[in-house]
């Protein structure tokens, strides 16, 4: 299965990505270069700044000596950076002597910027035209409402009131990695969905955002024309109204999905129709690591493992009900317990059918060894690696911590994390071998030959005591060749 | 009530028949493990009340009431402690954690918020006013139907007539076609009303309460006088119209009021609190409970243990002033009932006396106090001469008040025996634990009367009233060995010996008896309900136990060296001491064994510990000392125990403790200091247990330990009046083989040189 990678990336490092070709014409728009400088390391700003009116490749040598002997690593990182988004070229000459250039287009961008002033991408329409603007809570009201939906949708909730418009090819693209579907059962969430759910909303848009740039080329959209679309977009004022028509065609079938995402609003007037960007649009160039977008915390904890959630959001309800049973909903509260139960039922979300078969096999070997009364609880030995959902959980706990206890130290009661982490490792108690367990042997001297060729490997894990009738072995999975071939040579 | 009711709360609005005809009641010990599997119920019934209106200010409002009852409420609303006691009064808790507190609205919750004078629309409007949303229709109806019955009539004594009395005519006129009640009325000449109801006015409710809820409009309505209606019945036939009144037949539950200031014909006993005796704000609020219009109630007052639930009983004496039968659980108990009498009343000693089989004393005077255990009042067997004398004497008073100590743990059929027995005016009942795994403690709604009052643990302890208890479970990893031995199944009866042994379990407690005895200097109490277990631990560490067998003499001599010596800073208990036997110094508790899933032992136990040391500024929030008490649970794990440690936890949990769990004691670099650190020695422990007889390591003898008051089974005992009341050492048969068995290896164990052993033991060896 391809694991997907939940990391969230910079929208900078998805543009680093880009073929050189289209990199240098992302350049051309004044936007991206004002967008890139802003998401450079300081040091790299600073380098960028420095080298503005220079014309001529500055050597490595003569920066080097700009900074002090313990700001060396920071210096790489810098330049690294400014290589990999092509913003500065390494020349190496003859003299093995390594030099650096500005990247031109981004130079002169850069230079008209700092020389007319910041131009806004396109003007914003005139109040007299736009009657009846969204308020600015209305505005971050429908965008979170239009994010939640899209979530519901994502994890194929019931909750949904009403779908939003994109497409389910264009669902399905967002769903893979986060969904597993096992032959006509109901779609899981997997590991990755699961953590997935967990991100708090800036982390989340950037993944769909990824995966909806990284899909436009199947959808004949270019992505660097969205890229330097989106981050255009990002530059626009919040809660003003854009026309539509300054919109290419391309723009105006992606301002739509937008709209779904809630990423802009769009209203139509008497003769114009126009987009509002809200702020999770202008967001978009902001740098991840950036909380001041943190909502409130809403979750309460307590010692007695119930939980209550101070929340209208029926993804809330759907997200904690990833991990807890919810007992009562009412109309500004979610409450419920976490338990045992409801904990592995999540560690279970994230096994995969290939590890869940697997380990099936093992289970047979410790029934062999525990007996039957031991054998349910080692079933769920099953879920042995995992250990991220552990601290997805804590840690959306612990984010999400209503304002009134989030000064307590800890905001989520020491018992009950601690109570979580035991309950996971003592999934992890048991040690995983893969073996084959060998019966029906013919004869005792048989048995008895195959058990010390067994032990002669040190693969002999367990065996029928002496006393007992019946005869068999389990034996490392590693030496099953070797066993097979002692096996079938003792039989001729 | 109590904790069945729990997630699941109660839809039908009348009590069955059925809840009131189980008489047999005795504790499920292990039958009663599976009964909360079900409580905490799953998905499938999630309850979705999203589409109540909220209200604008609902922020300001502290609590959300939902259709089936339950009602959550925020302490850190400013409005938490007016609500606290209002919801207290009406509903029952469910958990009360730090920051939201859960409730159920019950009828028995709400027929003990009638009783305490709140009206139904009373209670409608101030739930109204404290929720955050309108309050569902449903809820409404339910406390309508509820409160139709209950409540309505009292049964007042004054001036030793008996009066029934109602603020509604109508509910009379219905009682009064129940032709036993109305061939039971007697027509006094001086009635009037058309119905020939007696007319009076009886003080409005003082205090109890929510005033400062209610405007002033309502509030003056609640203090003006109220006119109720009356008529008397024959004194003989009181009992009979109670029964009649009761919820399997005309379902007007009869509330017990005594006008006690009005009883001339009963002597005044001369007592008072002494002027040091300050109840404190809690004590004062569960009084007034029941004092609440000048008589005084029967019901029962609920306060976790060392909150001072004697000085409550003491002070409930003193306001009432006449003679007093206080029933104790045993003979140590009795005691010290006793002696808190002395400590904060005025009571003279030729007042107050006790009746146990050891001392058979007997008050001068024509009123004063008897404190007795339940045990020798409910006797039915053959007594000595004298004994005969003071039960007759005890049987034939009209006693004003019948305080009863620890009423969660005494069966049902042995308080209508008491109650039976005993004529008293006023029944006030006093626990710490409200719970009973068999779900039974609904009986005592109307075998005493309702819940008055219930105190919150968690404020208890913000206030410094108990103290500030770390609870700990140590997981505890069995030895290969052992567990070998558990799995298999000719060892089923000895999979406690088993798990209890485990010497993993062992070095743990011995690991923490040394680190509280060196590091910190406390006084441990270690708890090990299977009594081989308790015996191997006590001679292996060389400490003093007492037990079932242990007689009084040496019990209170082992307290006493407890309390006072330097030398003896820990002692092992049974069974015996999970009930109000009063440690005060003790602060740390480790229990090595228990009573498989009973969440009243664990909260009984902890309860040893409550009793608050140290000065009141460092227990509060904040102080020098945040935690004075240790509460440790040893478990073995992947054994039942694990299983019955989560389930016994639960009050406690709801209560807002924590539990912490400790994995790897004793410490990894720990040697032979400790015992059993041997492959050898382990082995000689598991050879030990296993030869040992099934009926020695296994759980049954145990149950029947003298001074568990679940004396249902009476009838097995002996006739001696001292081992009734577990005064002396009684040794039952099944006991007693079990130790001939375990002769031998005890052998092994024992000191070889006498001077050694610690002086506690040298009367026992000696």
């Amino acid at each position: 299965m391809p694991q997907v990678r939940i990391i969230a990336k910079n929208f900078m490092d998805m543009v680093a990505a880009l073929p050189a070709m289209k990199l240098d014409k992302l350049y051309e728009n004044a936007f991206i270069c004002e967008a890139i400088l802003r998401s450079l390391p300081p040091l790299a700003k600073k380098y960028v700044l420095q080298m503005l009116c220079i014309e001529v490749p500055v050597t490595a040598k003569s920066m080097e000596e700009w900074v002090l002997p313990d700001g060396v690593s920071k210096h790489r990182v810098a330049i690294d950076r400014l290589i990999q988004l092509r913003i500065f070229t390494e020349t190496v000459d003859r003299k093995r002597e390594t030099t650096y250039t500005l990247n031109p287009i981004f130079q002169t961008n850069l230079k008209k910027l700092l020389l007319y002033g910041v131009v806004l991408p396109r003007e914003p329409m005139p109040s007299n035209v736009t009657v009846r603007l969204p308020s600015s809570e209305d505005l971050e009201a429908f965008a979170l409402g239009q994010w939640e939906c899209f979530l519901l949708q994502l994890i194929n909730s019931s909750q949904i009131e009403r779908p939003s418009n994109i497409s389910s090819s264009m669902m399905k693209i967002f769903q893979r990695g986060l969904l597993s579907q096992r032959d006509k059962e109901a779609p899981r969430l997997t590991e990755s969905g699961f953590q997935f759910l967990l991100m708090d909303t800036n982390a989340q848009l950037w993944y769909i955002i990824r995966e909806y740039i990284s899909n436009s080329e199947e959808r004949g959209v270019d992505s660097a024309d969205l890229i330097s679309f989106l981050l255009e977009l990002s530059f626009h004022v919040t809660g003003e109204a854009y026309n539509i028509n300054t919109l290419t065609e391309v723009q105006k079938n992606t301002i739509k999905d937008l709209a779904d995402l809630g990423l802009v609003k769009l209203q139509q007037g008497r003769k114009d129709s126009w987009f509002i960007p809200t702020r999770l649009a202008t967001n978009l160039s902001v740098s991840l690591t950036d909380s001041s977008s943190r909502k409130q915390g809403f979750v309460v904890v307590e010692t007695n493992f119930r939980l209550y959630a101070y929340s209208t959001s029926k993804l809330h309800c759907e997200i904690l009900r990833l991990f807890s049973r919810v007992e009562y909903q009412l109309p500004n509260l979610i409450v419920g317990a976490i338990t045992k139960e409801s904990l592995y039922s999540a560690f279970e979300n994230g096994i995969t059918a290939d590890q869940a078969i697997l380990s099936f096999s093992y289970c047979t070997f410790i029934y062999f060894h525990f007996g039957s009364s031991l054998s349910r609880r080692f079933f769920n030995f099953q879920y042995a690696q995992i250990n991220e959902c552990t601290f997805h959980i804590i840690s959306f706990l612990q984010q999400n911590a209503h304002p009134r206890v989030a000064e307590r130290v800890p905001s989520v009661p020491e018992n009950v994390t601690d109570q979580i982490r035991l309950w996971e490792t003592d999934l992890n108690r048991v040690e995983m071998t893969p073996a084959y367990h060998y019966d029906g042997f013919p004869s005792r001297d048989l048995f008895e030959g195959a058990s010390d060729f067994a032990r002669g490997y040190n693969a002999l894990l367990w065996e029928d005591p002496e006393d007992s009738k019946k005869m068999s072995l389990v034996v490392k999975a590693e030496n099953h060749v070797h066993m097979r071939e002692y096996l079938s040579r003792q039989r001729q | 009530m109590g904790h069945g009711d729990k997630g699941r709360p109660s839809k039908k609005l009348k009590f069955s028949a059925k809840e009131i005809t189980h008489l047999d009641d005795e504790d499920a010990y292990f039958g009663g493990e599976d009964i909360d599997d079900d409580v905490r119920d799953g998905e499938g019934k999630k309850r979705d009340f999203t589409k109540l209106e909220l209200k604008p200010d609902h922020i300001n409002r502290p609590l959300w009431a939902c259709a089936d009852g339950r009602i959550f409420l925020e302490t850190f609303s400013s409005l938490y402690k007016q609500a606290y006691d209002f919801l207290i009064a009406i509903a029952e808790p469910v958990c009360r954690p730090e920051s939201m507190h859960e409730y159920n609205l019950t009828p028995h919750s709400l027929y003990a918020a009638v009783s305490v004078g709140l009206e139904t629309e009373t209670i409608i409007s101030v739930l109204n006013k404290l929720s955050k949303t309108k309050l569902p229709k449903e809820m409404i109806d339910f406390i309508h139907g509820s409160t139709a019955n209950y409540g309505k009539v009292k049964l007042v004594l004054k001036k030793n007539r008996y009066f029934v009395e109602s603020p509604f005519p109508e509910v009379l006129k219905t009682l009064l076609k129940d032709e036993v009640i109305s061939k039971s009325r007697i027509i006094s000449e001086g009635s009037r009303g058309s119905d020939g109801f007696t007319i009076s006015k009886t003080m409005g409710e003082i205090g109890a309460g929510p005033s400062d809820l209610l405007n002033e409009a309502e509030l003056a309505a609640a203090a003006e006088e109220k006119e109720t209606h009356a008529f008397e019945v024959d004194p003989t036939q009181v009992e009979n119209v109670k029964e009649r009144c009761l919820p399997n037949a005309l379902n007007y539950p009869m509330l017990e009021e005594y006008d006690f200031r009005n009883d001339t014909v009963n002597p005044d006993l001369d007592m008072e609190l002494k002027p040091q005796a300050q109840p404190r704000p809690y004590q004062e609020k569960s009084l007034s409970k029941m004092f609440g219009n000048g008589r005084a109630r029967s019901g029962i007052i609920v306060l976790p243990c060392g909150a001072g639930k004697s000085l409550v009983g003491v002070s409930a004496a003193s306001r009432i002033r006449k003679s007093c039968l206080c029933l104790a659980t045993n003979a140590v108990s009795v005691d010290q009932w006793a002696f808190q009498f002395k400590l904060w009343s005025t009571i003279r000693d030729e007042q107050i006396c006790r009746f146990t089989s050891d001392s058979k004393e007997r008050f001068r005077g024509n009123a004063g106090v008897v404190v007795t255990t339940y045990n020798m009042v409910a006797f039915g067997g053959k007594r000595s001469e004298e004994s005969e004398k003071i039960i007759e004497e005890i049987r034939n008073r009209e006693w004003g008040l019948l305080l009863m100590d620890e009423v969660h743990v005494v069966p049902a059929q042995m308080f209508r025996k008491v109650i039976s027995l005993t004529k008293s005016h006023c029944k006030l009942g006093l626990t710490a634990t409200l719970v009973r795994e068999d779900e039974r403690i609904t009986d005592l709604n109307f075998l005493i009367g309702p819940k008055l009052y219930e105190a919150n643990w968690l404020d208890l302890v913000k206030g410094g009233f108990i103290a500030n208890v770390q609870c700990a479970e140590v997981w505890c990893p069995m030895t290969k060995e052992f567990f070998a031995q558990y799995l298999k199944k000719e060892n089923s009866k000895k999979k406690q010996a088993l798990y209890v042994m485990n010497p993993n379990k062992f070095r743990a407690c011995e690991f923490l008896i040394r680190f509280h005895e060196q590091q910190r200097g406390d006084k441990i109490i270690v708890f090990a309900d299977n009594l081989f277990a308790l015996v191997e631990y006590a001679m292996k560490l060389r400490k003093p136990m007492i037990y079932g067998a242990t007689s009084h003499v040496e019990r209170t001599k082992i307290l006493e060296a407890f309390k006072t010596s330097r030398d003896v800073n820990t002692v092992f208990l049974s069974k015996v001491g999970d009930n109000s036997i009063d440690i005060p110094e003790a602060n740390v508790i480790i229990q090595i064994s228990s009573h498989a899933g009973s969440r009243r032992q664990e909260a009984q136990r902890l309860g040893r510990i409550l009793r608050a040391k140290g000065k009141l500024q460092d227990r509060m929030a904040g102080g020098k000392e945040e935690y004075n008490a240790f509460f440790y649970s040893l478990v073995s794990m992947d054994t039942q125990e694990m299983y019955y440690s989560t389930k016994r936890q639960q009050f406690l949990i709801d209560q807002g403790y924590s539990f912490k769990v400790i994995t790897g004691l004793p410490p990894p670099d720990s040697g032979p200091e400790l015992n059993y650190h041997s492959l050898d020695d382990q082995l000689a422990l598991l050879t030990k247990v296993l030869s040992a007889g099934d009926e020695a390591v296994g759980l049954e003898q145990l149950e029947e330990d003298a001074d568990d008051i679940a004396l249902h089974k009476a009838r097995r005992f002996g006739g001696s009046m001292s081992a009734m009341s577990g005064a002396n050492g009684m040794v039952y048969m099944e006991y007693s083989t079990g130790r001939h068995k375990l002769g031998k290896g005890q052998m092994k164990s024992k000191p070889k040189d006498p001077a050694k052993r610690h002086h506690l033991f040298k009367r026992r060896f000696g």
